[in-house]
């Protein structure tokens, strides 16, 4: 491999790294609250990425408008499902599992007929190339990394520097005592629902342009989210962004020397690996 | 409040059941209706090869009934598909055969899709139902499979467009390869290759992808590291074609694409970008010219869908062959239609098509006909050549 090839693998790897971050940004922060899994992340990253095929696509809107449109929707939708799902079961992790799955299923079912069978695809937002060290990259791969740390920072300055995100550190570390202190649980605990779909519609919105649209697309981009969070440690935000990043240049790297399945093998192996000696991931904590 | 909400789960599991269950889409079976089942992709990446073949067989299947059906030992028979998308998973498609066989109780079947054709090989068998699959499988066409007759020009067939390459454009040498991961992928690239390197050519890359690959940089990346001159994706579906050439591209290859199985290269430029599908080489579809029968084809087509789809073209063959085969044999019985395919010519919108391949494949049921090549010019799929096959 020469240092040209592998300068380019990796930084495809951040780019790949980039998005993976995104995906497992919202995954994690639910976890970390509600110790729940949610199933329906991509399912919405998959809307989010629809939400721009029509907005941005076939209606003409700008861009930018249609990305924050899609983070809006998807985030009152996070609410919506916060209300009719998880709050009638207060909370049981079963059920909203349960409920979420189906509610997966549900919303991957009626895509085909509301969207069409067909794949769709999204005209190009950023045009051209730009040489990084050398090494050739689309301008739309490249935006993918300055949206992902804008979007990161914002989380980070939401969640320790707004009196939301202290209830939601408050709700995290102990639900009870929170509500004790006045904390309103369930509008937090909507709130988080809200932000992890707007993180999931960002990532979705993101991806639009760069590849195709289907109903199931969010499927492949879930699991490696769920890789991740639990690389990165379940409930960790600092573990996503570690996690992703490393699980990006695993596959891009190992991709490109040994080949794809390797790469899919390796990543598992890896994860095995660490939890035998760190159960809880790189910077998860016993739940 | 627990009552309401496990209503409430109720019901939408219910609705879910009800979504993925679905039903065919059929009109009400009787006993002088032929039913046809197809089992084909009519949703996700492989959709532009299932969507345009249920539509060619009803279309078929309507004009014949339109004219008062089939005669059939006497008797008037009318012809209806019975669909089911299989979105090509494996396991689907394994479920959709078995409906057909067990509940629709089809005894004639299309399926598209080599891997899932592959895996339903001893169901159908067993059940004694004719198969007319568009579907790359090595020894899918065997002795050991009589009642299976491939209906669409397979990597054996269509490999001999590499002849026409190597004399038209001496100047490509390097061949890399890139295709799924599965029965399809490896058997189409296996003859490819072997058909390629007896003619000079150089493979310095052979890639394998998982069906609904959407990142394929890295491995592009390992690809063109080895600088190929030109990259076959054969056996890809357009939405994944597409995203290569799209991906290739931006890493900065220049070279030619080429697809010899079959591919709708306005779905592939619809995703990649119509620049970068220029000069693309596909087998199987052709925008422009079209002989009088496919422009008469195309003319009742899309009255009917609204919309022109010229993948439909080489996938009306299933419904061609059965046609013909059922009137030789004047009889509803698989084994009697089988013998019948054996030895019947028909027409196809190509013209003159048969069962043959004997003399590769040790059985005759592999259509064989003048098969069209197309090179994308200005963004359209314009056919430079038909070629016969290379075996009788």
């Amino acid at each position: 491999m020469t240092f040209e090839l592998l300068l380019q693998s990796m930084i495809i790897g951040l780019s790949l790294g980039s998005t993976y971050i995104l995906m497992a940004l919202g995954l994690t922060l639910m976890f970390g609250m509600m110790h729940i899994i949610n199933f329906t992340h991509g399912a919405v990253y998959m809307l989010g990425a629809f939400v721009i095929y029509y907005g941005f696509g076939q209606w003409g809107l700008p861009y930018g408008v249609t990305f924050f449109l899609a983070m809006l929707l998807l985030g009152i939708f996070g609410f919506v499902i916060e209300r009719c799902i998880y709050r009638p079961v207060h909370g049981g992790v079963e059920a909203t599992l349960v409920a979420l799955i189906a509610m997966t299923t549900l919303i991957q079912s009626l895509g085909y007929p509301i969207f069409g069978t067909l794949d769709k695809h999204v005209p190009t937002v950023f045009h051209g190339m730009y040489a990084i060290l050398g090494v050739g990259i689309s301008a739309e791969r490249l935006m993918i990394i300055p949206v992902a740390v804008v979007l990161v920072v914002g989380l980070y300055l939401f969640i320790n520097k707004t009196k939301m995100g202290a209830a939601m550190r408050a709700i995290e570390q102990d639900k009870e005592a929170a509500a004790l202190q006045g904390v309103n649980v369930h509008l937090v605990n909507a709130m988080a629902f809200g932000v992890g779909f707007a993180l999931a519609a960002a990532s979705g919105a993101l991806m639009a342009p760069i590849f195709k649209l289907d109903p199931m697309m969010g499927e492949q981009p879930l699991l490696k989210a769920f890789i991740i969070i639990i690389l990165g440690g379940l409930g960790s935000v600092p573990g996503a962004i570690l996690g992703g990043l490393i699980l990006g240049q695993i596959d891009s790297i190992v991709a490109t020397v040994l080949g794809l399945e390797p790469a899919f093998l390796l990543s598992f192996v890896f994860i095995i690996l660490l939890l035998l000696f760190k159960p809880t991931g790189l910077f998860g904590h016993e739940v | 409040m627990r009552q309401r909400y496990f209503a409430f789960l109720s019901l939408m599991l219910c609705t879910i059941v009800a979504l993925s269950v679905g039903g065919p889409d059929r009109v009400q079976a009787a006993d002088n209706v032929i039913k046809v089942g197809v089992s084909a992709p009519l949703s996700g990446p492989a959709a532009p090869w299932g969507i345009p073949h249920k539509q060619a067989m009803e279309l078929v299947f309507e004009e014949v009934n339109s004219q008062g059906g089939l005669d059939i030992g006497g008797k008037k028979y009318k012809l209806e598909v019975v669909a089911y998308d299989h979105k090509y998973v494996i396991a689907e498609g394994v479920a959709t055969v078995n409906r057909l066989i067990a509940k629709d109780d089809v005894k004639y079947l299309t399926i598209l899709g080599g891997a899932v054709a592959k895996a339903n090989e001893e169901a159908v068998n067993e059940a004694g139902v004719l198969v007319l699959p568009l579907a790359y499988a090595e020894g899918l066409v065997s002795p050991k499979n009589p009642l299976i007759f491939h209906s669409f020009p397979a990597p054996p067939e269509t490999a001999t467009f590499w002849k026409w390459v190597k004399e038209k454009h001496p100047e490509i040498q390097k061949l890399a390869t890139i295709s799924p991961n599965d029965d399809t992928g490896w058997w189409s690239i296996k003859v490819e290759t072997q058909y390629t390197e007896k003619l000079g050519y150089t493979t310095v890359a052979k890639e394998f992808f998982e069906r609904g690959l959407t990142d394929f940089n890295p491995i592009l990346l390992r690809m063109l590291a080895q600088k190929p001159d030109i990259v076959s994706v054969n056996a890809a579906p357009a939405g994944s074609v597409g995203l290569i050439i799209k991906q290739a591209r931006e890493l900065g290859f220049k070279g030619r694409f080429i697809h010899i199985g079959q591919l709708d290269t306005s779905v592939v430029a619809g995703i990649a970008g119509k620049d970068h599908v220029e000069g693309m080489w596909v087998h199987g579809f052709v925008e422009t010219p079209l002989p009088e029968a496919v422009k008469s084809w195309k003319e009742r087509y899309t009255k009917k869908y609204g919309e022109w789809n010229a993948t439909s073209i080489d996938f009306a063959n299933p419904a061609f062959a059965f046609i013909a085969g059922i009137k030789k044999a004047q009889s509803l019985d698989p084994k009697k239609i089988a013998q019948a395919l054996q030895s019947v010519e028909f027409e196809n919108l190509w013209g003159k098509a048969r069962f043959g391949g004997k003399d590769f494949y040790g059985t005759n049921n592999q259509i064989v006909y003048a098969m069209p090549f197309s090179e994308v010019k200005a963004g359209v799929a314009t056919m430079i050549v038909q070629l016969p096959p290379p075996h009788n």
